[in-house]
């Protein structure tokens, strides 16, 4: 019975010493953070990595930045995590965007590309006091209410307010609440545009269309010529129904005009109002087409929006559909050949076989306004409300750079929000050369309405209502019950 | 002595001196560990250290730097994880059995359960009970509180989501449970009954969401130029239909989506219920039948009174999982096209419209009407002498 009892003794000593040895060590750790192994890497590849590709010049004009860039490396082996909804092929482009600055700083960037449900696990990360270092968000409206909710950190208690006004003056509007900013506008996309197959065009004789009318009637030419007009699918998951809302923003900018389309998106204007309702019935034209869609309504709802463009390839110089409206995002990745064979890239180009054109005004008299959206950086304020630590602070004062873009640009692939971004940077790609082109002649320019929305709305009835409407056929429910029920839903308290 | 509770067997002496080194491993394992587990980059570090001490120094610094295969630091923060669960709750038992031994002899027979039973109450007051008072709490404080967040389940479209959840309960318990039995009954009579139930049981291998994929193929539609793969549509159209959208029209998507889950659980009803009919004494089938009961008789008027018990325990059993369904609703339809239910909205509420109130006042809707039938079940095994 002694025996037991100081074997007993033995261990729980045994356990209590094991545990206080492992704790002990672990914390004078981070105070000596790896004094042997950063000099010398700074010393090799400080010599030959200096005329990086896409990495900004000091001085930058913002303090971490410059540091970051500094010989001396302070922030090499930091690690830094972003949270996208970027995968694949676009979670690539913006690993490369970010690979030159990260190899010449030596902070590990790191890309969480986040394929579905992005949204909703970033909320549960704010909110589960488990915040990614920074993020990328869609919705500026949820970026300034994350803001609000004391989540984010200040943008402009880092960053120079006045350069970043400067430099996003056209979005950075989205994301203020007055005195503060909740976010760095990244990435732009332009939505007013249509993909086409170039060559078939030529062959068939058809023209691009300059108004909304010429639009319809190229439309029934095809459907009279044996074909179908539009590659139109808005099946997307939970998000079913935001394309219906970006064909629904472009009319009502391209109808009631960029001063109506502001106070629709503050709720001044209500959906069942007649400007909204124009829209609408101008947007029926194409949706209820008959014959423009193979398969109708039921095709529109119920097809995957990502593979809306295949019947165009089936038989390329007889396309079984040939225009679809979606943004600059859209590209070669999307197309079957590529989608099916990951990894290899589609053999039909931008530019030469598939072609895009500027989604044509329906009212003269409102010019030729441009629908377009974009990504904001955020920066969340780390758990337990900790201090946002310099390389975070860095590496989001580099992806404000135009150089923070630069590598996606030149993959042909994004257009920066940053206004100072050097025009010959788009020049080379056709699709970038193309929406750089409609945003320069644009004469009013529209933010997403959706995303602005109060998401209830946008992100919710709106979408559901606009696809009940498509899948019934526009009738039931009526056009005025669903602008109504979409009222109805309008958050009563902010 | 020694042959009972091993506290009584120490001496006196021994537990003072376990009693406070107890405590205070326990205590060093809580705090220590926790903060350990609770530093994402705590692993790394210690494999560093643990790399320094046998002279790798280069592999510390990669893992420092952030760089080194961080595969041998995710085990060994498991390998901790486990040294601090195990270890922490085979110290605390030591501990509390050496304390409890130190008190007179008729109370510790009085303390002893509730040293046993504490840890299970403690992590079931942490993870169940705090979480549910905080959800009642949000739901009458957050987004308009009480008048707002309940109100407005009494609103249009709230009602047919309440509507689509009644219908899920009748006719997906209904259906799980009356196949289940049929099949059961003629099982029991079949030469390969082993094979014959293991293909009805195997869709019960299936979780909700890969069940809810595959259905979602046999629903998909096509337009009428195009070759039909998915299955209902490509027999529809073979006897001569044009495809119908089947997940998109109501009333008839809800039936089908129903029907993906009494495919899942009717496996279950039924091995239950044959269990329980194999239980039904040959004495009382051989009264019967010598009595002249029909053999449609002897199913329903004699064996299912008999195994009465069994069948409500599974049909309240699938009551629960029909009445919190969400995963079929939400891969196939998202609650679009009138197929919402409840579970769906509250997901909606919370992530996608950021209205944390009126999920939570769902989700106490919800758990008020899980209780009646959970108060069945329970009331059901204590007449069965399960719950004893």
């Amino acid at each position: 019975m002694a025996k037991r009892n100081w074997w007993l003794t033995a261990v729980v000593i045994a356990v209590v010493a094991a545990c206080g040895g492992t704790t002990a060590s672990p914390s004078p750790a981070p105070s000596n953070p790896s004094a042997s192994g950063t000099p010398s890497a700074t010393a090799t590849a400080g010599a030959t990595e200096a005329p990086a590709a896409a990495v900004p010049t000091v001085p930058t004009g913002y303090t971490e930045l410059d540091a970051a860039l500094g010989a001396d490396k302070p922030y090499a082996g930091k690690k830094v995590g972003i949270q996208t909804q970027w995968i694949s092929g676009e979670g690539a482009n913006f690993t490369a965007a970010f690979a030159d600055f990260a190899a010449a700083t030596g902070i590990v960037i790191t890309n969480e590309g986040i394929g579905a449900n992005h949204e909703q696990l970033l909320k549960t990360r704010l909110e589960g006091n488990s915040p990614p270092d920074l993020a990328m968000l869609a919705q500026p409206s949820a970026v300034v209410s994350y803001g609000q909710d004391g989540k984010l950190l200040d943008i402009a208690s880092f960053m120079d307010p006045t350069k970043v006004n400067g430099d996003f003056s056209k979005t950075i509007g989205f994301l203020t609440d007055g005195s503060h900013i909740w976010g760095v506008p990244y990435k732009v996309d332009v939505k007013s545009t249509v993909w086409y197959p170039i060559k078939a065009f030529e062959a068939k004789g058809y023209q691009v269309p300059t108004t909304y009318q010429e639009l319809l009637d190229l439309s029934d030419q095809i459907v009279t010529d044996g074909s179908h007009p539009w590659c139109l699918a808005i099946e997307s998951g939970g998000a079913t129904g935001w394309i219906a809302t970006d064909w629904l923003e472009d009319a009502v900018l391209r109808t009631a005009g960029i001063d109506a389309y502001q106070r629709w998106i503050t709720g001044d204007l209500k959906f069942n109002s007649p400007e909204i309702k124009t829209a609408m019935d101008d947007i029926a034209k194409v949706f209820f087409g008959n014959g423009y869609v193979d398969g109708g309504t039921t095709a529109i709802t119920g097809t995957d929006f990502r593979t809306a463009m295949d019947p165009m390839f089936t038989d390329f110089t007889n396309p079984g559909c040939w225009m679809q409206k979606q943004a600059t995002w859209f590209g070669p990745d999307f197309f079957p050949d590529a989608r099916n064979n990951p990894g290899t890239p589609s053999q039909y180009k931008v530019g030469t076989d598939v072609g895009i054109f500027y989604f044509p005004p329906i009212d003269a008299a409102q010019g030729k306004p441009v629908l377009g959206a974009g990504d904001t950086l955020l920066v969340p304020v780390p758990a337990n409300g900790g201090e946002v630590r310099p390389e975070v602070k860095a590496v989001a004062e580099f992806l404000s750079l135009p150089e923070g873009t630069e590598n996606w640009i030149r993959a042909g692939s994004a257009i920066s929000a940053n206004e100072k971004t050097p025009a010959e940077w788009y020049a080379g790609a056709y699709k970038l050369k193309v929406a750089n082109d409609m945003l320069t002649n644009a004469t009013s320019f529209g933010f997403d309405a959706s995303d602005l929305m109060p998401t209830v709305v946008g992100s919710g009835s709106e979408w559901e209502l606009l696809t009940q409407w498509i899948n019934g056929g526009g009738t039931s429910p009526t056009t005025e019950d669903v602008l109504s029920q979409i009222d109805a839903s309008w958050p009563t308290t902010p | 002595m020694a042959s009972q509770a091993g506290a009584r067997s120490m001496s006196a002496m021994t537990r003072r001196l376990v009693v406070p080194l107890g405590l205070i491993g326990a205590i060093a394992i809580i705090v220590i560990g926790g903060a350990f587990l609770a530093d994402r980059e705590g692993a790394p570090k210690l494999l560093a250290i643990i790399y320094d001490l046998i002279g790798s120094h280069d592999r510390a610094d990669e893992l420092r730097q952030g760089i080194g295969d961080t595969t041998l630091a995710k085990l060994l923060l498991g390998g901790v994880a486990l040294l601090v669960g195990v270890g922490g709750v085979w110290l605390f038992y030591i501990t509390a059995s050496a304390f409890v031994g130190m008190m007179k002899p008729n109370r510790q027979a009085r303390i002893i359960p509730w040293v046993f039973v504490l840890p299970a109450v403690a992590l079931l007051v942490v993870f169940l009970v705090y979480p549910t008072v905080a959800t009642i709490i949000t739901s009458l404080t957050v987004d308009g509180g009480f008048a707002a967040n309940y109100g407005a389940m009494f609103s249009g479209p709230m009602i047919a989501v309440f509507r689509n959840n009644l219908i899920w309960l009748v006719v997906a318990t209904g259906g799980s449970v009356f196949l289940g039995l049929i099949i059961a009954g003629l099982f029991d009579r079949v030469r390969r009954e082993a094979l014959a139930k293991t293909f009805v049981f195997l869709p019960l291998a299936i979780s909700l969401v890969g069940a809810s994929v595959i259905w979602r193929f046999v629903y998909v539609w096509r337009p009428p130029s195009q070759p039909q793969y998915g299955l209902l549509n490509a027999v529809w159209t073979g006897v001569g239909f044009d495809p119908i959208n089947w997940i998109a029209t109501p009333p008839i998507n809800t039936y089908l989506l129903i029907l993906i889950m009494i495919w899942l659980q009717t496996g279950f009803a039924m091995v239950v219920l044959s269990a329980a009919i194999k239980g039904v004494s040959i004495e009382v089938i051989e009264a019967a039948r010598l009595d002249g009961a029909s053999e449609r008789q002897l199913f329903f008027r004699v064996i299912v009174p008999i195994i009465k018990g069994s069948i409500i325990t599974v049909a309240t059993t699938i009551a629960i999982a029909v009445l919190k369904i969400f995963d079929i609703v939400y891969v196939t339809t998202q609650g679009r096209y009138d197929t919402d239910v409840v579970a769906n909205r509250m997901f909606l509420e919370m992530f996608v419209f950021f209205r944390d109130g009126r999920a939570a006042a769902l989700a106490v809707v919800l758990f008020i009407a899980v209780l009646p039938v959970m108060f069945l079940n329970l009331r059901n095994l204590r007449t069965q002498g399960i719950g004893q």
